[in-house]
Parts: C-alpha cells; structure tokens; sequence
C-alpha cells in the first residue's frame, strides 16, 4: 500500500565482529506516516541508530526492507528526497556556516546559487542571522547544531532523520532546541524519524515514540503521544506529561 | 607577554651555546682545534665562496626535482591505497622496503645503472616518498567519518567524499609530511653525490675535503647542508601552521576508524595479498633491471644475487666477506640503537620532571632532525678519530634525537587529567612516572623504535664507509672500487632485508605487547 512516509518491513541486522555477532535488529516493522513525526528510543545499543543508517542507505539489510516515500533508500537519497542531522554536527570546519547548509546542494548537483534565498531563509529560521560567514569553530555548539538542523533542511526534505542531534547540549539549551525544533519542523511538513536518548525530549516532540530493546535490538512497543500542537514550553511541568514519560520510563526499564 | 616570552628562552640558550663554542673552538680546546670557532668557521666560508654556489646549485637542483617527483608520488599513491584499501596490504612489503632501505647502500647501484643527475633525483625522491605517502593516508583515513556519511547520505560515491571532505582535511597532514620530506630530499642529493661520484653537488665538495686537514670547510659544508635542509624544513612548517587553524576537527570524532578489510575477506585473498608484498619489492628490482636494459654484468636480478652469492667460482670468499662485515655491522648498530632509545627514553620521562628542561633542549633537537647526517660524519670524525667509538656515537646521535622528539610529544599527550588523578591522591613525582607517564608512553616508544632502527643501520654504514673501513659499508665501498658488481648489489639488497626484518620484528613485538596492553599504536 503506497503510503509515503517511511516504513520498515521486517529489517534484520547481524554485524560480526571478532569472533562475536552483535544482533543490531531483528525483524523490525514500523511504519511512519507522512507527515508524522516519530521518536525512537531505546538502551544503548539497541539497533536505534542502525534502523536510521540502513533507512539511509548507508548499510544494507540482511533482509526485509525499507521503503522512502515509497522507494528504494538509495534511490530517495540520490533524489534529494532525504535530510539528515547526526548525533554531532559534523560540520566542515574549513566552510562557512553558509557553505556548510550548502553541501547537500552540492552533493545532489544542484546549483547553488538558485538557492540562495532559501539557505538565507533557513539561516534566519534557525536564528543564525549575521553568522553567515563564521566558520564552525567559532560558534557554541548550539550554534552548531542548528546549522546541522538548516543543512537537514535545505533540499526541502519529505523525510528529515535525525540521530539524537541534541546529544552534546546540556538539558537547558536542548529544551530551547526542541521547542525550535518542533517549529521549525511544523513549517517544513515533513516525517521526522528522530533518534534519541532523551525521554523528556522523544514525548515533546513526537505523535508516536517507538519503543526498543537490546540484545537483540527489537521493537518493544510503540506508544501514542496525544498533547496538542503547538507544544509549549510549559508543557514541560505538565503533570500528563510526566505522566507519561513514567510510562516509557517503566516500559524502557522494565525491558518488557 | 607571554607570546614574546616563549621566544626569548629557547634564543637566549641558543645565544649561550653558541658562545661558548665561540670560547672553546677559538681556544682549540676540543681535539687540537677540531671544533673551530664559529667566526672560523664563517672566514672559511667567506673564503670558499666562490666554490660554493655551484655545489649548491647542484644539490639544490637534484634535491628539488627529487623533492617534487617523490612527493606527487607520495600523494597520489596515498590517495590510491586509501580509495582501495587491499592495495596496501599488496603494497605494504614494497613501502616498509623504502622507508628501511638505507640510501647509502643504494647509492652506488643507482649510480651504476643511471646516468647523470637521475641518481641523486631517484635517492630525493625515495626520500619523500614515503614521509609523504604515510601523511596523506593517515590524513585521509583520519577525516571526519560523519562528514563522509553526510556526503553518502546524500549519493555522493567514495570520489566525491575525497574532493569535498577528505582530500581538504587531510592538507594538514600532508603539508607536516612535506616539512618532514624536505630535509630528507637534500640528504637524499648529497648521499647519492657521495656514493656516485661526480665533480659538483655539496656531497662531491664533502668528499673531495675529506683528506684535508681543514676542519672549517668540512664545518662549513655542514653548515650549508644544514641551512638547506632547515630553510626546506621551516617554509613548510609555515605553510602548515597556517592550514591547521581552519581545519582542525571543533568536536571529537568517537567513532572507531574502520580497518582495511578486516575480516571481510577471504582467508586466501588475504593469504594471496601477503604473498603479493613480499613479492613485489623483487619484482620492482627485476623490473626496474629489465626496463633499464643495464648490461647484465653490471646489473643483478634478484636471481643473479643467489647465483653470485651461491652458484658462482667467488662464492666462497663471497660468503666469508659478507659473514665478516655482517659480524663486525650487526653488534655495533643493535648497541647503538639500544643506547640512542634508552638516552631518548630518559631524557623525555625526566623531562617530564623539570619541564623548563625540554623548553630549553627541544627546540635544539628539533634542528638536529634537519641536519643530514652525512654533513654530521666527518665533523664526529674530527672530533672522535675514526675507531669504533666513532661508529657507535654516529648511530646514537642519529637515534637519539627522533626518537626524543617522539617521546616527548608523545608524553605530552597524556591527559593532564590522568597524571592529577594521582596527584589528587598524593602521589610523588616519581610514583606518577611509574604509575601513568612510563606505560603511557609505551606506543610512543614503540613508534620511535620503528623509525630509529632504518635510521641506525644508516647510520652506521655511513660512519663504516667514511671512517672506520669496516662492516659492510666499507665492503660496499671497497667493492665499488674493485668493480665487483656481484658485491655491490649482494650488500645493498642485504642491507635492505636486513633493515626489513628489523623494522617488522619491531612491529610485532610492537602488536603483541600493545595489545596486551589494551593500547593502540602511535603513529
């Protein structure tokens, strides 16, 4: 059934390492629903970031399938249709912050210049205003990460992953980033797939959070986040949310 | 403030020493005036001025193009080994040959089988090859591999990561592998003058002085060499400071380096890749005869060497010769290099101790890695005679110093972080050395090990040809006068293996322990 989105059907994942196998995912289906957005969360080590790299075409399945926007990884990939921001900026530091948001566009072939008003548009929507021209190392790491945020959206993804892009910032600056985040994402309307650590972070931002276990890593549970949108910051005292972060947090431990 | 500062010390000890060699070579107070003044040494200089620029230029023309040829090679090849990875397991016998190949014993073949200033290009060029090709695969391998996955993320192949992440992150590397190539590419000229023959060139001029009873030309020759190498050495550390600012990584990058193809292939395509190494340095020597259609009396194949040093009516005294001069090389470069490492090794722990120390002594040791040490011989002539101590402090001083300068930078990297963790406990300078700063530096050890054992065959075979006629670099340099080709070519690829061998027992007993360790290698 052609449903846009991403789907995985049945995806397993062995990798051999000396003398050991490691069982990164077995058998893991789940679907995402165009325009969803859906969190990912699990131990370390759980096939988390694997489910996102085989989505991405960066590794391939032992078997089962991935489907983007109905197509084949590498063929969505190599169509522009993804964006991608990883755990750490992984920024170039000889570009600028603007030629940085430019290496998708360069990658794809696209020229460059006829983008130019939307990599302005996304430096702006991302509160880089007047650090065109810095190169990376001379912004904090917020800083860094929202231009790792505006280069994920400047092909105007239909499908935006993202591996716990806030990891690195400590918890203050990371709920100023998920309230941007949800922002920014509502604009783009496209399905968000975010990896993450932070169950605080996976039940603010996201409709559904896919629960995983390790060894081998597998779906455990998918749950349903109902709070309206936009989401405000003060949801963060809300006590239904606490409310259900205990939820994930009894079923992540309880390892059901 | 503190800029200006750090300048002043290490100037103001330079100033001193200088003084003092002034006082006691005006004196003649070291080996009947064996080390004259500093202001001899520049009369002398002034008075040989004419003779100067054409051996200069002479060297600085073989030198430069050996510079330009082998460092091309050296990226490209590096570029190559990186984008397939099995080609330097095919490869790797053929590289670790010319990192060990000591030039000296290949100096009088290249001069046998090419003609003019090829030899001097050819010995350059090796010189940098290997500096070079070493920087840009660590440097490409080294690139940010998330800034990889970003381009593949978005269907760029393996060419397009190596334009746009790898090839620029790894500039850095490449540029300190030719600040390392420069010096090499002079010594490279001069020992190829040495060994060839020839009228011109710095090499020649030492040669020719080397009967005289004139300690400032020799000095002066050495410090001509030296200037060359050093100016070489310093434009390009320039060039790379500029680089390092832009590009060096703003976060760590955690993920473990992926390694060429381990375990994703086959038992018998790897087996095939070992046979490959070991194969192709002879196929290269066979090649290289073959291409050159040199006579076959002048030239020996891999082949010609085991029918000459086993088959042949002079096999016998062959044999004896060669088992004598290995006796007589072998005990002198193993204690050599034992002491050169264990004088590194404490200097660079103790320094640890009294930090002021290696501020005042590295940037002196630093020059001493610019220095060719052809240049070096004679003057340890002057000031030893030509005995066997003479031999042992060439090997020492040429060990000593890189590998002092690896301890100490290695040492310098442990965390401040582990060494006050057993501050915090109260521990003494001496439990911290015992306890962190010793196993810490271990790889770094190891490292310096791995590049000294080369440099001290070289070493000594230079000091055997020079001065003390014995060992096998006086049996190639006797051979080359008694034309016995056979010879010639038996001590140069004897040599070679030798140096080899050496290296690769260094990196296995290097694995072993290092794993055992839990530590990984240095580079």
């Amino acid at each position: 059934m052609p449903a846009g989105g991403i789907t995985f059907h049945g995806v397993c994942k062995t990798f051999s390492g000396r003398g050991k196998t490691i069982e990164a995912l077995r058998d893991f289906t789940l679907s995402c629903p165009s325009g969803s957005f859906t969190a990912i969360i699990g131990p370390s080590g759980c096939g988390k970031s694997t489910a996102m790299r085989v989505a991405l075409g960066l590794e391939g399945a032992d078997k089962g399938a991935v489907l983007i926007e109905d197509r084949e990884p590498l063929d969505a990939t190599r169509a522009g249709l993804t964006g991608v921001a990883f755990q750490d900026a992984a920024l170039l530091p000889w570009r600028s912050v603007r030629e940085n948001v430019e290496v998708p566009l360069e990658v794809l072939k696209k020229k460059v210049r006829d983008f130019a008003p939307d990599v302005q548009h996304l430096i702006e929507l991302v509160g880089l205003k007047g650090y065109e021209n810095a190169l990376p190392g001379e912004l904090s790491g917020g800083m860094r990460q929202r231009v790792a945020i505006a280069r994920a959206l400047v092909t105007r993804p239909r499908v935006l992953f993202m591996d716990e892009p806030f990891g690195a910032l400590d918890q203050i600056l990371r709920r100023q980033m998920n309230f941007e985040l949800q922002r920014i994402w509502q604009e783009s309307q496209a399905t968000a797939f975010l990896v993450t650590h932070g169950i605080d972070e996976a039940v603010f931002l996201a409709d559904r959070i896919a629960v995983m276990s390790a060894n081998p890593g597998r779906l455990a549970v998918v749950i349903d986040v109902p709070f309206e949108r936009p989401r405000k910051p003060e949801l963060f005292s809300d006590p239904a949310f606490h409310a259900l972060c205990d939820k994930v947090a009894e079923v992540l431990h309880g390892g059901q | 403030m503190a800029g200006s500062k750090q300048w002043a010390v290490p100037l103001r000890n330079i100033a001193i020493l200088l003084l003092i060699w002034e006082v006691v070579g005006r004196l003649d107070l070291i080996a009947d005036g064996a080390l004259p003044g500093i202001s001899e040494i520049l009369i002398g200089l002034w008075n040989d001025r004419s003779d100067y620029p054409l051996h200069v230029w002479e060297t600085l023309k073989a030198s430069g193009l050996g510079f330009v040829i082998g460092n091309l090679l050296g990226v490209v090849a590096g570029v190559f080994f990186v984008l397939i990875p099995m080609s330097l397991r095919v490869f790797r016998g053929l590289n670790i040959a010319i990192f060990a190949l000591p030039p000296i014993a290949i100096a009088p073949i290249l001069s046998l089988t090419l003609s003019g200033l090829t030899p001097r290009v050819v010995l350059a060029a090796l010189g940098c090859y290997f500096v070079t090709m070493t920087a840009t695969v660590i440097g490409l391998s080294q690139s940010d591999s998330r800034a990889a996955d970003l381009i593949r993320v978005y269907g760029g192949g393996n060419w397009l990561i190596m334009r746009m992440v790898q090839f620029r992150s790894a500039l850095p590397s490449i540029l300190s592998g030719l600040r390392v190539a420069a010096p090499n590419a002079v010594l490279g000229a001069i020992l190829a003058e040495f060994g060839g023959g020839g009228r011109w060139g710095l090499g020649a001029y030492l040669l020719g002085s080397l009967g005289r009873a004139e300690p400032e030309r020799l000095w002066g020759i050495g410090v001509v060499a030296t200037l060359i190498a050093g100016l070489a050495y310093g434009v390009f550390a320039l060039m790379s400071h500029r680089f390092v600012g832009a590009s060096r990584a703003v976060t760590m990058n955690m993920s473990v380096p992926e390694k060429a193809g381990d375990g994703s292939s086959s038992p018998v395509s790897s087996l095939l890749a070992g046979a490959m190494a070991v194969l192709l340095p002879f196929l290269f020597w066979w090649a290289f005869i073959r291409l050159l259609e040199v006579p076959a009396m002048i030239s020996k194949t891999p082949i010609g060497v085991v029918e000459y040093l086993f088959f042949s009516p002079a096999a016998q005294s062959a044999q004896e010769r060669l088992i004598a001069a290995l006796w007589e090389t072998l005990p002198i470069t193993g204690v050599g290099l034992v002491c050169g490492l264990s004088f590194a090794f404490a200097l660079a722990i103790s320094s640890r101790l009294f930090p002021g120390f290696l501020r005042a002594f590295m940037p002196v040791a630093l020059v001493t890695q610019t220095m060719p040490l052809v240049a070096l011989t004679p003057l340890l002539v002057l000031l030893l005679g030509r005995g066997t101590s003479l031999t042992l402090w060439v090997t020492i001083s040429v060990t000593f110093f890189p590998a002092f300068v690896i301890l100490a930078q290695g040492i310098s990297m442990v965390p401040r972080a582990t060494r006050e963790l057993a501050m915090a406990y109260g521990a003494s300078a001496w439990q911290e050395l015992r306890i962190i700063t010793v196993p810490a530096s271990m790889p770094y050890l190891f490292a310096a090990t791995r590049l000294t054992v080369p440099r001290a065959l070289l070493g000594v075979m230079i000091a055997e040809w020079l001065a003390t006629g014995k060992g096998l670099g006086n049996l190639l340099n006797q051979s080359r006068g008694y034309m016995d080709y056979g010879m010639i070519w038996t001590v140069a690829a004897l040599s070679v293996i030798l140096a080899v061998v050496f290296y690769q027992l260094v990196v296995v007993v290097e694995r072993r322990v290092l794993q055992r360790m839990g530590m990984s290698t240095a580079e």
